[in-house]
């Protein structure tokens, strides 16, 4: 029986890599899209910054929804009551102590979340990678004794944040388990590591992991994700400009 | 001689006052230089100490380093640094300060500015709000209200009652913004500062920008018009010495390389008047010079009498002297009329200063200093007297024989 199992387990295992040996850079990229992109999500976690200001937790609740809208709510701290909105064409920031939502546009998307190693941008970013990234399979290699399939992307529009990113793929999850972010001349802006990753709803996804601003001196950033619910159903209320001040 | 010398004069009365003017207009033109530069000194001081450093600015030690960023971490503690201050004889005034750079969000339009925490009570011995204040009143302690420079508030076309956020990064890096209401309009002297700057009561900058209980600087008036570096020196060792902290602190012409620049240029404004005082004296010298060949015969004739070479050149040297002394007079007294009007009305540079970030104002008064006069009037009746000493040695080296020939 148990080896009856053994085998069927076994069998199950290799049709699901199967697809993806020797796959090619855009098979891995849209794999790894598919893996991460959830059509609703909510979580909760904390962002931890340690720079020269020393350390500083924020804790907040995030909700997104499709390919382009999320919300992120932050709920302690100086920044308690601040939330970032992101529809697919702006980004807007709600401030308690100001009237008006700030409307983000342009290169002020790449301006610092709390004065972390993250971007807005980067807070929110989802979408099709392929559509604007050309993929590169560079080879194999190990991190963290996981085996990953080296990716690099270069960006197709020059307005993107990175020009190009190089990926470290974990084989077995299809989950970024490192990655550098750098200009086109090689130039690094970004690193980030997947310290700790978490298994939801069948899906292995990132629980903390760790960035650093290569242009920032003696700074880096930890994200923590305590809890993730996926593909639950939210109500597009959420998302709403007048709703932001609740 | 003195006698002979006026008569001498008088005697070619036109060619005398050809002389005398090219001395007064270089006269008046240099009084005229010197009272502008005086008056833009003068401006330049006042508005640095009210609107920018105080006559000393204490700031974190640490801040300069990053200045560029304007790292408002490297801040101050108010409170205890204005305890030290505030025990210290030979300071007059202190107040906190924070500036820092904004974006205004008014609905969908944006643009940046300068903010200005200041703490309004204490800033009634530098910047004074109140005096520049044309429309509206002052913001109230402990709300959301400002004050808008009038050429920032017609570019955003605000007026009073309207709401504003404002976007600034804060002390830890992080952003935050909140609404104001405007309640006043001031219209700095300075350009720039009426084109970009708002002012907000100093508790309200601090809630906005994360900083509470800190300042960016400190700024301080002195009781004395003492030399200002000693007692920015004192201060530092003051603060260190009660309560730890260094920090830097530097007088109003350390901070201001232009004002320092100003202060050297003087060198290169004297020599400038040299120049123009040689120029004046041409006129004296070629006057002089035509006068010792017309008068040739005579010359021979008062050598031939028994007069010295050296009285010979005397006389001609005392011609010169008394041109030069009325021409001075005349151009000295007439530039200081000019300045006096102009002191009184002002120049207007609004135009010409638009862009232009400096610490002076759009309008300048040009000053007329009684003292900085008599030296240019002593200066130039020196100047143009030398000069004519060349050719009146032509004329003291006339043989009599020779001379006589002119006849």
């Amino acid at each position: 029986m148990s080896r009856k199992f053994l085998i069927l387990t076994l069998c199950l295992s290799v049709a699901t890599l199967l697809p993806l040996m020797g796959a090619t850079a855009q098979q891995i990229i849209a794999a790894l899209d598919a893996n991460t992109h959830f059509s609703t999500s909510h979580s909760t976690g904390f962002i931890t910054t340690v720079d020269r200001f020393g350390t500083r937790t924020s804790t907040f609740e995030a909700w997104a929804k499709g390919e382009h809208t999320s919300l992120i709510a932050f709920t302690s701290g100086l920044e308690r009551g601040q939330k970032i909105l992101r529809t697919e064409s702006s980004l807007y920031l709600y401030y308690p102590d100001a009237d008006q939502v700030i409307r983000l546009q342009g290169a002020a998307l790449r301006q610092s979340v709390l004065g972390s190693d993250l971007s807005y941008e980067d807070l929110t970013k989802e979408g099709n990678t392929l559509s604007s990234y050309q993929a590169t399979l560079l080879g194999e290699e190990r991190f963290d004794d996981v085996l990953c399939w080296v990716v690099k992307l270069e960006a197709k529009s020059k307005s993107s944040a990175y020009p190009t990113q190089t990926l470290w793929i974990d084989q077995e999850h299809t989950v970024v388990r490192k990655a550098r972010y750098a200009t086109s001349s090689g130039r690094g802006l970004k690193e980030m590591e997947v310290i700790e990753t978490m298994e939801v709803n069948g899906r292995v996804v990132a629980k903390k992991s760790r960035v650093v601003d290569l242009l920032k001196k003696n700074s880096h950033t930890t994200m923590h994700i305590e809890s993730l619910e996926i593909d639950l159903a939210l109500s597009d209320a959420i998302f709403g400009l007048e709703n932001l001040s609740w | 001689m003195v006698k002979l010398a006026v008569r001498n004069i008088t005697r070619n009365l036109r060619r005398s006052l050809l002389c005398a003017f090219a001395i007064a207009v270089s006269a008046m033109a240099i009084v005229l230089l010197f009272a502008l530069i005086d008056g833009m000194e003068a401006d330049m001081r006042d508005n640095l100490v009210k609107y920018y450093t105080g006559e000393i600015r204490i700031r974190s030690s640490g801040y300069a380093e990053h200045e560029r960023y304007r790292p408002l971490y490297q801040s101050l503690d108010y409170a205890t640094i204005t305890a030290v201050l505030d025990r210290m004889d030979e300071v007059a005034a202190s107040s906190g300060r924070i500036e820092f750079p904004l974006s205004i969000y008014l609905g969908e339009r944006s643009r940046p500015a300068v903010g200005l925490g200041l703490d309004f009570e204490r800033e009634h011995a530098f910047s004074n709000l109140g005096t520049i204040l044309t429309d509206g009143r002052l913001p109230t302690g402990g709300t959301n209200e400002l004050l808008l420079g009038a050429a920032l508030a017609k570019s955003l076309g605000t007026n009073i009652g309207e709401r504003l956020t404002l976007l600034a990064s804060t002390a830890a890096g992080s952003t935050n913004a909140m609404s104001f209401t405007v309640v006043g309009i001031v219209t700095p002297p300075i350009g720039a500062l009426s084109a970009s700057a708002l002012y907000l009561d100093l508790e309200r900058a601090q809630r906005l920008l994360h900083m509470e209980g800190q300042v960016q600087q400190i700024v301080v008036r002195a009781v004395s018009k003492a030399p200002l570096s000693p007692l920015a020196a004192r201060i530092a060792a003051d603060i260190f010495t009660t309560v730890g902290i260094e920090v830097e602190s530097k007088t109003f012409s350390q901070i201001n390389e232009l004002f320092a620049l100003f202060l050297t240029a003087r060198l290169i404004y004297y020599a400038i008047a040299l120049v123009f005082f040689i120029l004046g004296s041409t006129v004296i010298i070629n006057t002089t010079m035509m006068v010792i060949y017309e008068r040739m015969a005579e010359i021979g004739m008062m050598k031939a009498m028994g007069m010295q070479d050296g009285e010979v050149r005397l006389l001609f040297l005392l011609e010169g002297a008394f041109i030069s002394a009325v021409g001075a007079l005349v151009g000295v007294l007439v530039a200081l009329l000019i300045a006096y009007l102009l002191g009184k009305r002002g120049i207007d540079f609004t135009e010409a200063m638009s862009g232009v970030d400096m610490e002076i104002s759009s309008v300048l008064y040009p000053r007329t200093n009684v003292r900085t006069s008599i030296g240019i009037y002593v200066y130039g009746v020196l100047i143009a007297t030398l000069a004519t000493l060349a050719p009146t040695r032509r004329a003291a080296k006339i043989q009599v024989v020779e001379a006589l020939n002119y006849v």
